[in-house]
């Protein structure tokens, strides 16, 4: 068997705080092969920027204690050195931030930021940056790039923005890249656009893309594996179809039930996950889902806040829950899909 | 930009026009008379109206500030001698041209400022960005603790003292003088260096407080963990990026500070002697000398309206957000 | 000689930072000035006063130079000296200031000038007059004859026309800020005279021949050799009278001229080589140069003086004195204490009482029995810092001068609240209300309370009110201010009874702004002063001004508060540098760089 292109193991990122330790990914493991989209769900302070700025090595190694392997097309990246995490940024492993107004720099034109990641990585001349820059905003769509290559940031529409930020994540034709809420602040129309461009580039080039999100919409459009997180762990996992089609994880379900729907009924309310995401200074024991979840009954008496559950089975479409198959089948069945 | 800075010189003259009028008027809304001062103990009330004709304040206020107002283009004849336009008036108690007293002071007071703020900007920036860097280590505190001593320094206790150990005592350096920088660079260096350095002690701490943080907030904005995520190195990462978000606040502080230090760095200049603009203005109000007082106030109130305006154009190069809007 | 404490009191106001009010006087006044730290003169040596206990007018013989050399004095080098602010005025005509007449000493002549003796005593001589001047009519008309061998910088001689020049400028209209008694005396009744730049002169002024010169005053004046000592009647030349720029740049008849001033920082002297010493009995002018720098404040230069380094050892100044933050310094270091120089200045502090509000003289006589005098010159400055305990009005540095203590000050400094309640029974008014004004200064928001609380233990009831330094001498100098107690100094503009009582006391001057603060008016007294004006025998005159001075103190007009010192330092490298009574500071005349 070959190993996968990105290779994620017991992934675990300690923050140390002045009110105590953060366990903000506790034990993660999952796979990335080239030319495939994971996607990545879970609300926010589920973990799942920080497993990838993880990936990077962009945590501040004075507050932050990172365990486990990350192995990147044969490389081991968690006890990398800087100089080699620095050769890999933004050229085979690339990002793209949620918010791209703050996430491009403000003091320096799309083209010379686009260009410096050229240059950093291939040791192209200005003028060669340049002329990649100009190319790169005309991969991504962007009308007149030969002139708006000197334009500045705040110059820029929301998607043209995110396009530029794409323009410069995709400058060394990474392998890998990292989208995180590409889409988030963008409206509908755009986000649209933008899933597309990143689906287009992926068949050109082949690119493994992880795309970070809390919009099961946007994953069910674009991914082609899912990756639910909870409290800095994975509680379900399967392909698109497998995980949307057939969730097993009342916390999958949460989600699903709290997704607006285009056709649904209009007299069908919204139902927003029961109470708030967990501390993760004090995850509860056990199943940290437990105190939100309506079904942890029927697992057994203190099932849930006893042994926390693993992803099972191994490979395929697993979940992290004491209720049993047939139980998951019976719930989502009766009570869940009626309503979304 | 050049309508830009059009308007804004033409605001600046009107806001010196506006602070030369006030302080006109508010110098005489007091009951006090300049020429009672000058005209000694045992005053006649002839020689009184002699002195108050020769100091041109016998005339009503209004026509007073006119005639202060046209000498600036036309020059104007006093008692005491001609001036020459630009005429700021005529000292009443030196009886030379405020003009040439102001010419004659600034250079000093514009060494000072320039010396010491290349002092005080070189070590203050620098150890901010350094704590920022080091932040929450070692260099980092060493910094952060030095940055308050200086901050609650006071001049004339720093000045004092270091005039008594570097100078007094020790003789390491030169007593404070102003030497002529085109004659004598050398000289001038080694004259004004303790006031520099005194100086610098307190301004620097300001800048190490605020470079410190202002680096700390724009090391934690998004566009620099792009740059990070892009692959930079921590170096450039740090001087191209955050500190180029960072120096905004600072340039604002650095110009109202020039601003403030070219107007006269009042207690700097008395505690080493130093005959600058600040010397000039304090025996201006101790003597009651309303044209050397308007002379500069205007100086100083100059100074500061024109780095206002150099601070925005800096700002505008520095953030081009600011330039195109 | 106006008072110093004027310029001082403005500056504190305006700048109430302490560095910045290390003003050019020894020490806080009512008038405003700098703090001193109580406590300061706490282990008092006893004060070398140099108290002038004769006046006396010389003869020609003591007129004739060259001056009384210093012993061990050799001449050469330069001289420095530093102090915190520039002259004012270098015309004469325009020098009033004490302090511009230090410097005047070194490039301008008077007819007369005061010759110091060893022993501290002063003697009225003949500058560039052979002797002190003659009158033959009790001072109406006054004498005076050149010597032979006076020259200007140029090498020409000075003549009698240059004196009546220098007298007729006095009227021009450029030159108001002098001292006004020859307007006032040699201006015939009811005539105008505006200077003599258009060809019109004084006939009461006299050039007998090249030699000889005669006054016709209006009025008697039997001091008025003294009159002329004063700087603000020195010589000036007729054929080089630039008259508005001559303050810039005065034309030498000195044993200096001028190179360079620049105003504000430096002045530059060097040797006039046409000065002759044998004409001169009191210039001795060892040193080749002075350099003198301004803008130094008292503390730069007393820490200067103290570390004595380089330069500094050939320093000294005409009137920083040893700033308060050093003052217990220096007089605990016996090397420091070689190298002072002490003395009581001219200048006397006290505390008016507004007579035309407070009418009843027992009142009166009570605040001065019952003011806390020793509590509040603590927190002046103490005797070194501030000055002696006064308990007349001429001061001891005046001819004439006769010590006498009327309500027992001196052995009840702190106070006599039981005497002072008797004083108020028999007056009727056992509590009557006391508006006292002061300077709001720092020091004197604690002296304010120590006077009030002084005058309460014998009943008074005292209202204080703070009143804004620039504006404090305007709003006491209004004849109907509204205030009881307030602040004032004076000082004789030469060191006779004359100009020590006469403008202040004279009820018959009383007007805004002029200097009777406490407007008494009281016949006897305007009589006596005329009286004593009209004696010819300088001793004789200085007994009757002594009397004067009784006769007011008994009518209690003011509070005496402080005969005032000055304590400075100079550089070890320098000899015969002395205190000038007359000036009040350091005198230029017999300093010398050691060899």
């Amino acid at each position: 068997m070959t190993t996968p292109f990105l290779s994620v193991r017991d992934l675990t990122v300690d923050f140390h705080t002045e009110d105590g330790v953060v366990h903000a990914v506790d034990g993660l493991s999952f796979d990335v092969e080239k030319g495939t989209t994971l996607g990545i769900v879970g609300e926010s302070g589920s973990g799942k920027s920080v497993t990838n700025l993880a990936i990077l090595g962009l945590h501040n190694p004075a507050h932050s204690r990172i365990t486990g392997e990350i192995t990147l097309d044969g490389d081991e990246l968690v006890r990398a050195p800087k100089s080699q995490l620095e050769r890999l940024r933004g050229n085979k492993v690339a990002m793209i931030f949620q918010d791209p107004l703050t996430s491009l720099s403000p003091y320096h034109s799309v083209g010379r930021q686009i260009g410096e990641t050229f240059r950093k990585h291939t040791g192209a001349s200005r003028k060669e940056a340049r002329d990649r820059a100009v190319e790169m905003l005309r991969r991504v769509g962007i009308p007149h790039a030969q002139t708006r290559v000197d334009d500045y940031p705040h110059q820029f529409s929301g998607g043209m923005r995110q396009r530029v930020m794409i323009a410069m994540a995709l400058v060394c034709d990474p392998d890998l890249l990292i989208a995180d809420e590409p889409t988030t602040a963008l409206d509908v129309t755009v986000q649209a656009q933008i899933i597309d461009l990143l689906k287009d580039l992926q068949q050109q080039f082949g690119t493994a893309i992880i795309l970070i999100t809390h919009d099961l919409g946007v994953v069910a459009g674009a991914a082609h594996e899912v990756l639910v997180m909870y409290a800095g762990r994975a509680v379900e996992r399967g392909t698109v179809r497998e995980v949307l089609g057939s969730p097993r994880h009342p916390y999958t379900w949460g989600l699903l039930s709290s997704m607006p729907r285009l056709h649904a009924p209009v007299d069908v309310p919204l139902v927003p996950v029961r109470g708030t995401p967990p501390s993760l200074i004090n995850v509860p024991p056990g199943c940290p889902f437990h105190p939100r979840c309506d079904f942890q009954a029927l697992a057994g008496p203190d099932m849930c806040r006893g042994e926390r559950p693993e992803l099972s089975p191994h490979r395929g479409h697993g979940d992290a829950c004491y209720l049993t198959p047939a139980q998951k089948q019976d719930i989502f069945i009766e009570q869940i899909k009626e309503h979304l | 930009m050049y309508r830009f800075l059009i308007r804004r010189i033409l605001g600046a003259v009107v806001i010196l026009l506006i602070i030369s009028a006030v302080t006109f008027f508010l110098f005489f809304a007091i009951p006090r008379d300049p020429a009672r001062l000058a005209c000694g103990k045992l005053c006649t009330p002839e020689s009184l109206e002699i002195v108050r004709h020769n100091m041109g304040i016998d005339e009503p206020v209004f026509l007073q500030y006119w005639h202060w107002l046209t000498a600036i283009f036309t020059g104007r004849d006093f008692t005491y001698g001609h001036c020459d336009a630009p005429c700021l008036g005529y000292s009443f108690v030196n009886q030379e041209p405020i003009f040439n007293a102001i010419v004659d002071r600034f250079p000093t007071t514009l060494s000072l400022t320039i010396g010491a703020a290349v002092v005080f900007l070189f070590f203050g920036v620098g150890a901010g960005m350094v704590a920022a860097a080091r932040q929450g280590r070692a260099l980092d505190k060493i910094a952060s603790s030095a940055s308050l001593l200086g901050a609650s320094m006071q001049i004339y206790f720093v000045g004092v003292l270091a005039t008594w150990i570097l100078v007094d005592q020790t003789q390491i350096l030169q007593r404070p003088t102003y030497h002529d920088f085109t004659a004598n660079p050398v000289a001038w260096a080694s004259g004004l260096l303790l006031p520099w350095l005194v100086l610098s002690i307190i301004f620097t701490a300001n800048y190490t407080r605020m470079t410190r943080s202002s680096m700390v907030e724009q090391l934690s904005e998004d566009y620099v963990r792009t740059a990070r995520a892009k692959g930079m190195s921590t170096r450039t990462v740090f001087l191209r990026f955050a500190w180029r978000g960072s120096m905004g606040p600072i340039v604002t502080i650095f110009g109202v500070d020039l601003g403030v230090l070219l107007g006269g760095a009042i207690i700097t200049e008395q505690t080493f002697s130093l005959h600058g603009i600040g010397e000039l203005s304090i025996k201006a109000v101790e003597n009651q000398d309303l044209p050397m007082l308007l002379g500069v106030v205007l100086v100083s109130a100059t100074a500061i309206v024109l780095f206002n305006i150099v601070v925005d154009a800096v700002y505008a190069f520095i953030d081009p957000r600011v330039r195109l809007n | 000689m106006t008072s110093p404490r004027k310029r001082a009191a403005a500056t504190v106001a305006l700048f109430a930072a302490g560095a910045l009010a290390l003003s050019a006087c020894a020490s806080g006044g009512g008038g405003g000035g700098a703090a001193a730290p109580s406590g300061a003169a706490a282990p008092t040596p006893t004060q070398d006063t140099q108290a002038v206990s004769k006046i006396t007018v010389g003869t020609a013989q003591d007129s004739t130079g060259p001056a009384a050399p210093e012993p061990g004095a050799t001449k050469g080098g330069t001289v420095n000296m530093i102090d915190r602010d520039d002259f004012s005025h270098l015309d004469p005509a325009r020098v009033y200031l004490n302090y511009n007449s230090s410097a005047s000493k070194l490039f301008t002549r008077q007819l007369t000038e005061f010759k110091t003796a060893p022993d501290g005593s002063l003697k009225l001589v003949g500058d560039l007059a052979t002797d002190p001047g003659s009158t033959d009519d009790n001072g109406k008309t006054w004498k005076f004859v050149l010597k032979d061998g006076i020259k200007w910088q140029d090498g020409s001689a000075i003549t009698s026309a240059d004196v009546k020049h220098s007298f007729e400028r006095l009227f021009a209209s450029f030159t108001p800020e002098g001292p006004p008694y020859a307007e006032q005396w040699l201006l015939p009744e009811g005539e105008k005279y505006t200077g003599p730049y258009e060809g019109k002169h004084l006939d009461t002024i006299e050039a007998v021949d090249d030699k000889t010169i005669v006054f016709h005053l209006n009025s008697a004046h039997t001091d008025f050799n003294f009159t002329v000592a004063m700087t603000g009647f020195g010589i000036v030349p007729e054929k080089h009278d630039t008259k508005e720029k001559y303050d810039k740049m005065p034309y030498s008849s000195g044993p200096y001229k001028i190179v360079s001033h620049v105003t504000d920082k430096s002045l530059d002297l060097e040797r006039n080589e046409f000065w002759d010493p044998a004409t001169d009995p009191i210039r001795n002018a060892y040193p080749d140069k002075w350099h003198m720098e301004f803008g130094v404040q008292s503390l730069q230069s007393t820490d200067r003086f103290i570390a004595d380094n380089g330069t500094d050892k050939n320093t000294m100044t005409f009137h920083n004195p040893v700033a308060p933050e050093r003052l217990q310094q220096v007089v605990n270091d016996p090397e420091l204490m070689k190298r002072t120089v002490r003395g009581l200045t001219p200048f006397t502090t006290f505390f008016n009482i507004n007579t035309s509000r407070i009418k009843d003289v027992k009142v009166r006589q009570a605040i001065i029995k019952a003011f806390p005098m020793q509590q509040e010159r603590q927190l002046q400055g103490g005797e070194i810092g501030y000055g002696k305990y006064a308990t007349t009005i001429m001061s001891p540095t005046v001819l004439g001068y006769e010590p006498f203590d009327l309500y027992g000050k001196l052995a009840k400094p702190q106070g006599d609240p039981e005497a002072a309640k008797q004083l108020l029974t028999e007056a009727g008014q056992p509590n009557p209300t006391i508006v006292y004004a002061y300077n709001q200064t720092p020091v004197q928001e604690k002296v304010a309370v120590a006077i009030k609380t002084g005058l309460e233990k014998a009943g008074f009831k005292v209202v204080t009110k703070p009143l804004n330094s620039t504006t404090y001498y305007d709003a006491i100098g209004h004849v109907d201010n509204p205030y009881d107690l307030y602040w004032g100094g004076w000082a004789a503009d030469w060191p006779t009874g004359y100009t020590a009582l006469a403008p202040t006391y004279d009820g018959r001057q009383i007007a805004d702004q002029a200097p009777n603060y406490s407007h008494l008016n009281v016949p006897e007294i305007n009589d006596a002063i005329d009286k004593a004006a009209a004696i010819t025998d300088p001793v004789e005159a200085g007994k009757a001004w002594a009397a004067v001075d009784r006769q007011i103190m008994e009518q209690a007009p003011i509070v005496p508060e402080a005969y005032q010192t000055y304590f400075g330092l100079y550089g070890s490298g320098l000899g015969g540098v002395k205190f000038d009574i007359v000036t009040g500071e350091q005198s230029p005349t017999d300093v010398y760089v050691k060899q």
